[in-house]
C-alpha cells in the first residue's frame, strides 16, 4: 500500500522550447515572490519581521514536507522532530561559541541525517505502520530533549543564544528575517529545480507506482530514503533559524501537534505543487493574525479549513486553480519514418538469449507454477499462452523479479533470478503490464524520459535530462504509434495509447528482452492489427519478445515459438503451426476429458418467457469497450452456457450483470424489473446470484456458516436442516460442514460455492466458470451436480473453458467474440460447430 | 509491591488501549481506513455520560446507554463524511480527514462543555480495596475484564450472529459478501459505529479514574494506535493484547527505571518492534500480485 | 517547435501576484489606533484546565484598572487590558508577547501562568527592552534570568523561597527526615527540583526520589510506590490541579497517609472535586487568601469583586486568590513606576518600580519592593499554608 494522498502534479510538460520559457517563469515568479519578500523584511519592523520570518520558516517546511508528500507520496507525523533537531543543534552550537553559519549548516546536516537513519526502518513498513513509526519518532526526540538535560537544558530549554553576525556585523531581527526569506526563495527554486531533474521525476513515479518504477530500473527504497533526508534537512534548517529569531527553545516549543499543522499547510495549499507550501503557510501564519480577536477558535478554524478544501478541493487551492488555469500543449510526436536502431543505439544488439530453466514457485501450499522452461531467442517473439489460471503472467513476474522463483534458475548470460526487479531491470528486461501501469500523474512524455535513464539518474539536481532524451522519447512514442500530446498526463490517456505509451516506455531502457502481459487485452481489431505489426518490429530491432495473449489470431500470426503452460505446468512448446494442431493443447483449452457431462433426457420444454434479458449490454474500462450490444435470454429452468476465447469478455459481463461492474449501458432486466443501475447486493437480493470466478468462499467461515451466509438476503431464520438439505446434493461436502472452508481443494470449494448460492434460492444463478483449476474427476463431479440441478429446474446461466462439457448439459449456448454475440444456438448444434474451435484458437483463415 | 501496583496500573489502562486499539482494528479490517479521531470519540464517551449523569442527573445506565448510542452515531457520521468520501476514489485523504475532524470536535466540546477538567464520581472509585497488599479501586479491576468480555462479546457476536457472520465476510472477502446480497457500505459504516462505541466504553471507563475534559482523548489515542500497530493491526487479539503490553511497558519502566524513561522506552520499543517486525506482533501481510 | 507564446495569464504569474499581494496585506495588518489610551497586556491561560487562573488575573487587574481609571487614568490617559491565551503553550505565549509588545505596544505585560510560558517570552522582553510583571509563575530563573538590564518584575511566591517554606514545613510540622518527590514534567517541576534540592542541602538532609508526572498520567501508583519503597516520610508536589488531583487520588488508593506540602498548583482549579477524598489533606503554598483574612483591605476586595463580577457569590468562587491578589498589586505597583516614569518607555518604566517607595497594597504594605538586585516584591514572610476545604482556600489551622 503506498500512500495516496491527492497530489496535483506539477504544470503538464510542455515541449522542450516552450518548457524552458515556462520553467523561467516559474524562477522568475519565485525570485520576485523572494524580492517581495526581502522588500518587506527590511521595512517592517519588530512584530511584522517574526511574522514574516514565521511564514518563511513554514515554507521551508512546507517544501520540506512537499518533497516527501508530494514528490514521493509519503506520509511524515514526525517532522516537527526535526524542526526540533535543527533548533537544538543550532542552539547549543551557538551557546558553545560556534558561528551561527556554521551552527545552521551543521543543523541541517544533522536533521538530515537523523532523517535518513530514521528512512532505514520507517521505510520497511508502510501506511499506518509508517505513520506510526514517525508518531513515535517526535514523541522520542520530545522527551528527549526533556530528559538529556546536560545537553538540551532539559524542561527549561535553551536561551541567550549571541546574536548571529555577518563580517563582523550584528544581524538585527530584520536581517534574520531576510535570511529566512531569501532561504525560503531558495528552497522553491531548489523544488522547481528538484521536481524537473531526473531525480524528481524518478521521485514522482515511485509515488504513482513502485512496481512499475522498478520495472524502468529504478530502486524506490533508495528514491523515498533520500527523499526522506532531503525533507528532513530543510525541516532541519528552518528549525536552525527558530532557535536565534525565537531567542529561546524549549521542548514544549515542539508540540507532536504542530507536525499535524505542518502538513496540513501543504494539503491546504497544494501537496505536489511549487506554490502550495507558500500558500500553506501564508494560510496557517497570518489567518491568526487577522482574526486575533478570535485566537481561541484557531484549531476550529484550521480544522475546519482543512476539511472544507478536503471535501471541495482535494488537491488543495494551488492545485485546484492550477487545474482551472492551465492549458495542455498540444504539441505531439512528429510521426514519419524512424530509425529504431538508430535511437535506440547499439547496445541492445546482442546473441545472449533469456533461458528460462525449470523455474518453480507455490502461494501458500498451491504451485502456481512448476517446472517451466523455455528459452527466448533475440530478435523472436516468444509466446506463452494456456487457459486461465495456467500460470502465465506467474512465469513473467519471476523474468522480471516481481517474484522470485522457489526452484530452478533464469539466466541471460548470467543467472538473474533471485535478483531484485530493479537490478533485472537494469540488466536489460523490461515488461508491461496486464493492468497498464503508468505513472498516472506524470505526462507521456516524462513517463517514457524517465525510463530512459536505466535507473542512473545522474548527479542530483544538476541532470534534467537533455534534449536529446527528449527526442529520444518523442521518438519511441511515435514509434509506436501514440499521435496523441506528449504534454498529456498519463492517467487521462484512452486505453489504447496507455498500451502503447507502456511499451515505448519499455523499450525506453533499450532491453534485451521485452516482457509483454496481454498487451492486446481491450484492444479493437484495428488496434490490434497495429499491434501485431508492431511488436514484430521491435523483435525485428534484435529484441527477444516474451508475450502472454489471449488473443490467439494475434499469437498464431505473430509468434516464432510458443510455449504452451496448463494449471501451471508446462504442456508443450513449439510452432504455432504445431500448437494449433496439438489435439492436448485443444483439450486444455475446450475440456476435453473422458468425462462426458450428462445431457437432458428430454429437451427443455419450458415458457419462453425470459427470467434474464440483457439487452444492448455495454460495459469496458476505461475508453475500450469489452462488451459491444450483447444480447442474452434465459427463460425459466433453462440452463445456457456462454463461451469464446479468454478475453472475448464472458466474465465482464457476468460482473456486468451481477453488479460488480458498474457503470454499465444498455439494460438488464430481471423479470422485467430493469436492475443495470443496482448494486451488487441489491441484485442478489433481487433473485440473480453469482457464483464467481475462482470460488471466492469466505475462507476463515464453517462450511455451514458460508452456506448460510448465500440465505442473507432472505427473511426470517435458516434452520440448519435445510442448509443440510442443501449440502446432501453435494456429497463431497456434506460431511465436512463445521471444518473452514479454507481448506477445502478447489473442487470442493466450488461445490461450496455453489451450495452457497443455491442457498438464496436465486430466480437465475450465474456460473462464473466453476471448472477452472480442477482436476478432470473433481470436474466430472462437479458437472454431475450442475445437471442435478438442471433437471431439479434451477435456472443457470454459465461460462466455462470446458466448451464442449458446458455445451454437454446446456441447453442453449451464446458464443461472444470480441465483446459481441457471434453465434447463438441449441446446445448440440453449436457443440458440433466448428466455428467454436475457431473462437478458442485462432480464426485460421 | 512495586511489580503487583505495576501490573495493575498496567492492566488497568492497557485494557483501555486495547479498547481503543480494537476499534482501530475493526475498521481496517473491513476498509481499509482507520479512524484517527478514535482519541475523540473515546472524549466524547466521557464528557457525554458526564453531562448525561452529573450535570442532568439522569440515572447512570440511561446516562451509559445514551452516550454510547450518540458515539456510535458520531462514528456513522465519521464514516459517512470523513472518510468514504475519499476512500472512494482511491484516495488516503481520510487520514487527515479523521485527524481534522477529530481536532473540529475536541474544540466544539471545548466551547460548549467549558475548559475545566471536571471530576466523574463513580462509586468504584471512591473506596480503594487490597489487593495483594495494594490499593487499587474496583473500577481499575474492572477496566480489563470489561476489556477482555468487549473484546469476548465482539468475538462471539462476530462469529455467532447474522450480523457479526455478515461483517465477517466482509472483512475476508468484500466481493463475495456483496454477492450475497450483504451491504458493504452498510456494514463498513456498522463497523466504525462500533469502533467509536468502543472508544466510548473506554472513555466511561476512564473518567472515574482520571477527568473529564475536552482534550482528554488525544495522547491515549495516540498510544491506543501505538498498541494497534505493535500488535499488528489486521490480527483483533493482537491489537488487545498489546494494548495491555504496551501500558505494562509502561508501568514496569515508571516502576523500575523510574518515570524519566517511560516514554522514550515505549515509543522506542514501537520503532523497534516494527523493525524486527513490519506487521506487529500478530498482524499478517497480504499476497502482493500484478 | 519553438512557437512563440503571447504573453497570456499562466497559473504562476497569478499566483505570483497573489503571492506578492497576501505579502503586501501584511503590513496592512498595523496598529489600530494612535495611543490614546496607556495599554496593559495580559498573556495567560484562557482555555484549557488552568482557565480558572487566568480568570483570576484577569479579575484582579480588572479591578485595579477600574480603580485606576476612576481615579483619572495614568499620565492623563485611560487603561486598556488587552488579554491574549497561550494555550500553556511557550511558542503561542513568545508570539502573543510579540504581537502585544511590538504591535500593541503595550506598557507593562503581565503574564505566563506557567513557568515555560514566561520562561519562553522573557528574553525577548530584555532584548525589546519592555516590562513584563508575573503575577504568577514561580520559576525562580524568570526574574533571576542574568540579563544586563532586567525587565523582569513579580508580585508572585518563586520557587527558591517556595523550597525553603516547603522543606520547613515539612521538617517543622510533620518531622520529615527522608522526604520524597513528585515534581510534573515541564520547566516548573525542573525549577522546584532545583530549589528542593538545595533547601534540603542546606538541612544537610537527603531524599526519598525524584518522580516524575505527566499531564495525562491517570494512575501514579509506580511512582509513589517508589518512593513509599524508599522510605519517603513527606512527599513534595510540584504539579498544577490535573496531575496534583492524580496524586492524591493514587495516595487515597494506596492507603497511605502521607503529609503532603505542595506548591500551589492545586489552586489553579477545582482541586476538591478533581482530586477526591485526600484532596483537603494536602497543604499548600500561597500568598493570600481571603477566608480567615483580618485585613480590611481584603473584605473591601471581596465587596469589589462581587460588585464587578455578579457570578461571584461567596468565597468558593474567588479561587485561586493568589491570582487576583498578586494580579491586583502587580497592576498598581505598575501604574507606579509609570507615574514615576512619566512615560511609557521602557527603560524607563524599569526605573520607576525601582523608585517605588512605599504602596499599601492587598497582600501587604510593600516598602521599597524593588531595587536592580531585587525583582521579586514577595519574600518568604508573606507566604501562608492552605487547605481545600470544599473547594475553599483557607488558611491551615
Amino acid at each position: 500500500m503506498t500512500d495516496k494522498i491527492d497530489t496535483a502534479t506539477p504544470s503538464p510538460l510542455k515541449n522542450f522550447g516552450i518548457l524552458v520559457l515556462d520553467m523561467r517563469v516559474a524562477y522568475l515568479a519565485i525570485a520576485l515572490a523572494t524580492v517581495g519578500g526581502a522588500v518587506i523584511a527590511s521595512s517592517v519592523e519588530g512584530y511584522f519581521n517574526f511574522v514574516l520570518a514565521m511564514v518563511a520558516m513554514n515554507i521551508l517546511v512546507g517544501v520540506g514536507i512537499n518533497i516527501l508528500l508530494g514528490l514521493s507520496g509519503q506520509v511524515s507525523f514526525g517532522h516537527i522532530g526535526f524542526f526540533a533537531i535543527g533548533a537544538y543543534a543550532t542552539g547549543i552550537l551557538m551557546l558553545n561559541g560556534v558561528n551561527f553559519w556554521l551552527a545552521f549548516l551543521i543543523a541541517g546536516a544533522v536533521s538530515g541525517i537523523v532523517g535518513f537513519l530514521l528512512a532505514l526502518p520507517a521505510l520497511r513498513v508502510s501506511g499506518p505502520y509508517l505513520a506510526m513509526m514517525t508518531i513515535a519518532f517526535a514523541f522520542i526526540i520530545e522527551h528527549g530533549a526533556v530528559e538529556w538535560r546536560t545537553l538540551t537544558g532539559g524542561a527549561n530549554g535553551l536561551m541567550g543564544f549571541p546574536s548571529p553576525e555577518l563580517f563582523g556585523y550584528t544581524l538585527s531581527e530584520n536581517d534574520i528575517a531576510l535570511f529566512a526569506v531569501l532561504l525560503a526563495g531558495v528552497s522553491l527554486a531548489f523544488y522547481q529545480r528538484l521536481t524537473h531533474s531526473t531525480w524528481g521525476r524518478a521521485m514522482r513515479a515511485v509515488r504513482d507506482s513502485e512496481i512499475a518504477a522498478q520495472a524502468i530500473g529504478l530502486n524506490p527504497l533508495v528514491l523515498k530514503t533520500v527523499s526522506f533526508a532531503l525533507s528532513a534537512l530543510l525541516t532541519g534548517f528552518a528549525g536552525a533559524i527558530f532557535a536565534p529569531m525565537n531567542l529561546f527553545i524549549s521542548p514544549s516549543s515542539f508540540p507532536f501537534f504542530q507536525s499535524i499543522l505542518f502538513i496540513l499547510a501543504v494539503v491546504v495549499g497544494g501537496a505536489g505543487t511549487l506554490w502550495g507550501p507558500v500558500i500553506g503557510a501564508l494560510i496557517v501564519v497570518l489567518l491568526p493574525e487577522f482574526l486575533s480577536d478570535f485566537a481561541e477558535y484557531r484549531l476550529l478554524l484550521f480544522g475546519s479549513l482543512l476539511l472544507g478544501v478536503l471535501w471541495a478541493a482535494p488537491r488543495g487551492i494551488v492545485g485546484t486553480v492550477a487545474a482551472w488555469l492551465s492549458r495542455e500543449d498540444p504539441t505531439s510526436a512528429a510521426p514519419g519514418e524512424i530509425d529504431l536502431k538508430a535511437v535506440l543505439g547499439s547496445d541492445i544488439q546482442t546473441e545472449i538469449p533469456l533461458e528460462v530453466d525449470a523455474i518453480g514457485i507455490s502461494f501458500g501450499g498451491i504451485k502456481a507454477a512448476s517446472n517451466v522452461s523455455f528459452i527466448a531467442h533475440p530478435g523472436k517473439v516468444t509466446s506463452v499462452i494456456g487457459p486461465n489460471g495456467a500460470g502465465k503472467t506467474t512465469v513473467l513476474n519471476m523474468i522480471g523479479g516481481f517474484y522470485v522463483p522457489d526452484t530452478g534458475e533464469i539466466r541471460l548470460g548470467e543467472v538473474i533470478s533471485g535478483k531484485p526487479a530493479y537490478a533485472i531491470a537494469r540488466a536489460g528486461i523490461a515488461r508491461t503490464y496486464q493492468t497498464t501501469l503508468l505513472f498516472e500523474h506524470m505526462s507521456v512524455l516524462e513517463n517514457v524520459m524517465i525510463a530512459i535513464r536505466q535507473g542512473n539518474l545522474g548527479v542530483m539536481l544538476a541532470d534534467r535530462g537533455d534534449k536529446a532524451e527528449r527526442a529520444m522519447a518523442a521518438k519511441l512514442l511515435a514509434f509506436t504509434g501514440y499521435t496523441g500530446p506528449l504534454a498529456r498526463l498519463a492517467g487521462n490517456l484512452p486505453h489504447v495509447d496507455k498500451r502503447l505509451v507502456e511499451i515505448a516506455r519499455a523499450l525506453a531502457t533499450r532491453p534485451k528482452v521485452l516482457l509483454l502481459d496481454e498487451p492486446a487485452a481491450g484492444l479493437m481489431r484495428e488496434d490490434k492489427t497495429k499491434l501485431a505489426t508492431l511488436l514484430r518490429d521491435i523483435a525485428a530491432l534484435g529484441i527477444a519478445v516474451i508475450l502472454v495473449e489471449h488473443d490467439m489470431s494475434l499469437v498464431m500470426g505473430i509468434s516464432d515459438h510458443i510455449v504452451v503452460l496448463d494449471a501451471g505446468a508446462p504442456l508443450t512448446q513449439g510452432k504455432p503451426a504445431d500448437i494449433r494442431d496439438d489435439p492436448a493443447v485443444l483439450r486444455a483449452y475446450l475440456g476435453g476429458t473422458e468425462y462426458q457431462g450428462r445431457p437432458r433426457a428430454d429437451a427443455w420444454s419450458g415458457e419462453h418467457v425470459a427470467v434474464l434479458t440483457a439487452h444492448k449490454l455495454e460495459a469496458g474500462y476505461g475508453a475500450a469497450p469489452v462488451l459491444e450490444k450483447v444480447h442474452i435470454e434465459v427463460c425459466p429452468g433453462e440452463m445456457v452456457a456462454v463461451l469464446g476465447a479468454n478475453g472475448a469478455g464472458k466474465s465482464t459481463m457476468l460482473r456486468a450483470m451481477s453488479g460488480l461492474h458498474r457503470p454499465i449501458d444498455g439494460s438488464v432486466l430481471l423479470n422485467d424489473a430493469e436492475t443495470s443501475r443496482f448494486a451488487a447486493h441489491q441484485i442478489a437480493a433481487a433473485g440473480m446470484v453469482l457464483v464467481p470466478e475462482g470460488r471466492q468462499v469466505f475462507p476463515d467461515m464453517t462450511l455451514r456458516d458460508n452456506i448460510r451466509l448465500g440465505a442473507w438476503t432472505r427473511k426470517g431464520p435458516v434452520s440448519d436442516a435445510e442448509i443440510d438439505a442443501i449440502a446432501e446434493r453435494f456429497p463431497r461436502i456434506k460431511d465436512r460442514m463445521d471444518s473452514k472452508a479454507g481448506v477445502l481443494s478447489g473442487g470442493e470449494q466450488q461445490m461450496l460455492a455453489i451450495a452457497r448460492g443455491l442457498m438464496a434460492k436465486p430466480k437465475i444463478l450465474l456460473l462464473d466458470e466453476p471448472s477452472l483449476g480442477l482436476a478432470p474427476s473433481m470436474i466430472a463431479e462437479l458437472y454431475d451436480v450442475l445437471a442435478d440441478l438442471r433437471d431439479d429446474g434451477v435456472t443457470v446461466l454459465i461460462v466455462d473453458q470446458m466448451a464442449n462439457l458446458a455445451l454437454t448439459v446446456a441447453d442453449r449456448g451464446y458464443v461472444l467474440e470480441s465483446g459481441r454475440v457471434a453465434h447463438a444456438g441449441p446446445a448440440d448444434e453449436l457443440k458440433n460447430d466448428p466455428a467454436i474451435e475457431r473462437a478458442y484458437l485462432g480464426h485460421t483463415d | 509491591m512495586l511489580l503487583t501496583s505495576a501490573i495493575i496500573t498496567g492492566l488497568g489502562l492497557g485494557a483501555m488501549y486495547g479498547l481503543l486499539a480494537l476499534g482501530f482494528h475493526i475498521t481496517y479490517v473491513v476498509s481499509n481506513t482507520v479512524n484517527f479521531s478514535q482519541g475523540s470519540s473515546m472524549m466524547l464517551g466521557a464528557v457525554l455520560g458526564y453531562t448525561f449523569a452529573v450535570t442532568l442527573g439522569w440515572p447512570m445506565p440511561f446516562a451509559v446507554i445514551l452516550a454510547l448510542a450518540l458515539c456510535g452515531v458520531f462514528g456513522l457520521a465519521v464514516e459517512r463524511f470523513l472518510v468514504r468520501p475519499f476512500a472512494d476514489r482511491g484516495s488516503n485523504a481520510w487520514l487527515m480527514a479523521t485527524i481534522a475532524g477529530g481536532i473540529v470536535l475536541d474544540n466544539v466540546v471545548l466551547f460548549t462543555f467549558g475548559k475545566e477538567p471536571r471530576s466523574f464520581p463513580s462509586p468504584l472509585a471512591t473506596d480503594a480495596i487490597n489487593v495483594m497488599g495494594v490499593g487499587a479501586y474496583p473500577l481499575q479491576l474492572i477496566i480489563p475484564v470489561v476489556g477482555i468480555v468487549a473484546a469476548a462479546i465482539f468475538s462471539f457476536v462476530l462469529r455467532n450472529t447474522k450480523y457479526g457472520k455478515a461483517m465477517l465476510a466482509v472483512v475476508q472477502n468484500a466481493e463475495a459478501a456483496r454477492l450475497m446480497g450483504i451491504d458493504t457500505r452498510f456494514v463498513i459504516a456498522g463497523a466504525f459505529a462500533l469502533s467509536t462505541m468502543l472508544a466510548g466504553v473506554a472513555g466511561l471507563l476512564i473518567a472515574p479514574l482520571f477527568n473529564v475534559s475536552a482534550g482528554m482523548g488525544l495522547v491515549f489515542g495516540i498510544k491506543a494506535f501505538a498498541a494497534a500497530i505493535l500488535g499488528g493491526i489486521t490480527s483483533a487479539w493482537g491489537v488487545v493484547i498489546a494494548g495491555l503490553l504496551y501500558d505494562l511497558v509502561e508501568a514496569l519502566t515508571t516502576a523500575f527505571l523510574g518515570s524519566t524513561y517511560t516514554q522514550i522506552v515505549a515509543f522506542s520499543m514501537i520503532i523497534a518492534a516494527l523493525f524486527f517486525m513490519p506487521n506487529g506482533l500478530l498482524g499478517s501481510a497480504g499476497i502482493k500480485k500484478v | 517547435m519553438t512557437k512563440k507564446t503571447p504573453f497570456t495569464l499562466t497559473r504562476r504569474h497569478v499566483l505570483a501576484t497573489a503571492t506578492a499581494a497576501a505579502l503586501a496585506a501584511m503590513t496592512g495588518i498595523a496598529p489600530a489606533h494612535a495611543a490614546d489610551t496607556i495599554k496593559i497586556g495580559l498573556i495567560a491561560s484562557l482555555s484549557g484546565p488552568s482557565a480558572k487562573s487566568g480568570e483570576a488575573i484577569t479579575r484582579g487587574l480588572t479591578v485595579a484598572i477600574d480603580e485606576i481609571n476612576a481615579a483619572g487614568g495614568l499620565l492623563g490617559k485611560q487603561v486598556e487590558l488587552l488579554r491574549r491565551d497561550d494555550e500553556n503553550n511557550p511558542g503561542k505565549g513568545l508570539v502573543a508577547a510579540r504581537e502585544l509588545v511590538q504591535r500593541e505596544k503595550v506598557a507593562v505585560l503581565f503574564g505566563g501562568l506557567q513557568t515555560p510560558v514566561s520562561l519562553a517570552i522573557v528574553p525577548f522582553m530584555n532584548q525589546s527592552k519592555a516590562v513584563f510583571m508575573g503575577p504568577w509563575a514561580a520559576g525562580t530563573p524568570i526574574t533571576q534570568n542574568g540579563a544586563k538590564e532586567n525587565y523582569i518584575f513579580r508580585v508572585s511566591a518563586f520557587d527558591s523561597m517556595v523550597g525553603v517554606a516547603l522543606v520547613d514545613r515539612a521538617v517543622a510540622v510533620h518531622g520529615a527526615k527522608k522526604p520524597g518527590m513528585m515534581l510534573i514534567n515541564n520547566p516548573w517541576g525542573e525549577s522546584n527540583e532545583k530549589s528542593l534540592l538545595a533547601a534540603l542541602k542546606v538541612k544537610g538532609m537527603e531524599n526519598a526520589g525524584i518522580e516524575k508526572i505527566e499531564q495525562s498520567d491517570i494512575d501514579v501508583v509506580p511512582q509513589l510506590t517508589r518512593l513509599k519503597s524508599n522510605g519517603a516520610d513527606a512527599i513534595f508536589m510540584v504539579a498544577n490541579v490535573g496531575p496534583s488531583a492524580q496524586v492524591m487520588k493514587s495516595l487515597e488508593r494506596m492507603n497511605w497517609n502521607v503529609p503532603v506540602v505542595s506548591h500551589w498548583g492545586p489552586a489553579g482549579g477545582r482541586f476538591s472535586e478533581l482530586g477526591g477524598p485526600r484532596a483537603k489533606d494536602v497543604e499548600m503554598i500561597q500568598t493570600f487568601t481571603f477566608s480567615g483574612n483580618p485585613s480590611p483591605k481584603a473584605a473591601e476586595m471581596m465587596a469589589k469583586l462581587k460588585k464587578h463580577f455578579p457570578e461571584i457569590k461567596g468565597e468558593a468562587d474567588v479561587t485561586p486568590a493568589v491570582g487576583i491578589a498578586n494580579a491586583y498589586d502587580g497592576m498598581h505597583l505598575a501604574a507606579l513606576a509609570i507615574k514615576n516614569a512619566g512615560s511609557i518607555d521602557g527603560p524607563a518604566v524599569r526605573k520607576g518600580f525601582y523608585d517605588i517607595k512605599s504602596y499599601d497594597g492587598l497582600i501587604k504594605t510593600y516598602e521599597m519592593p524593588f531595587s536592580p538586585e531585587k525583582h521579586d516584591a514577595l519574600g518568604p514572610e508573606d507566604l501562608v499554608f492552605t487547605q481545600f476545604i470544599d473547594g475553599k482556600i483557607i488558611p491551615v489551622k
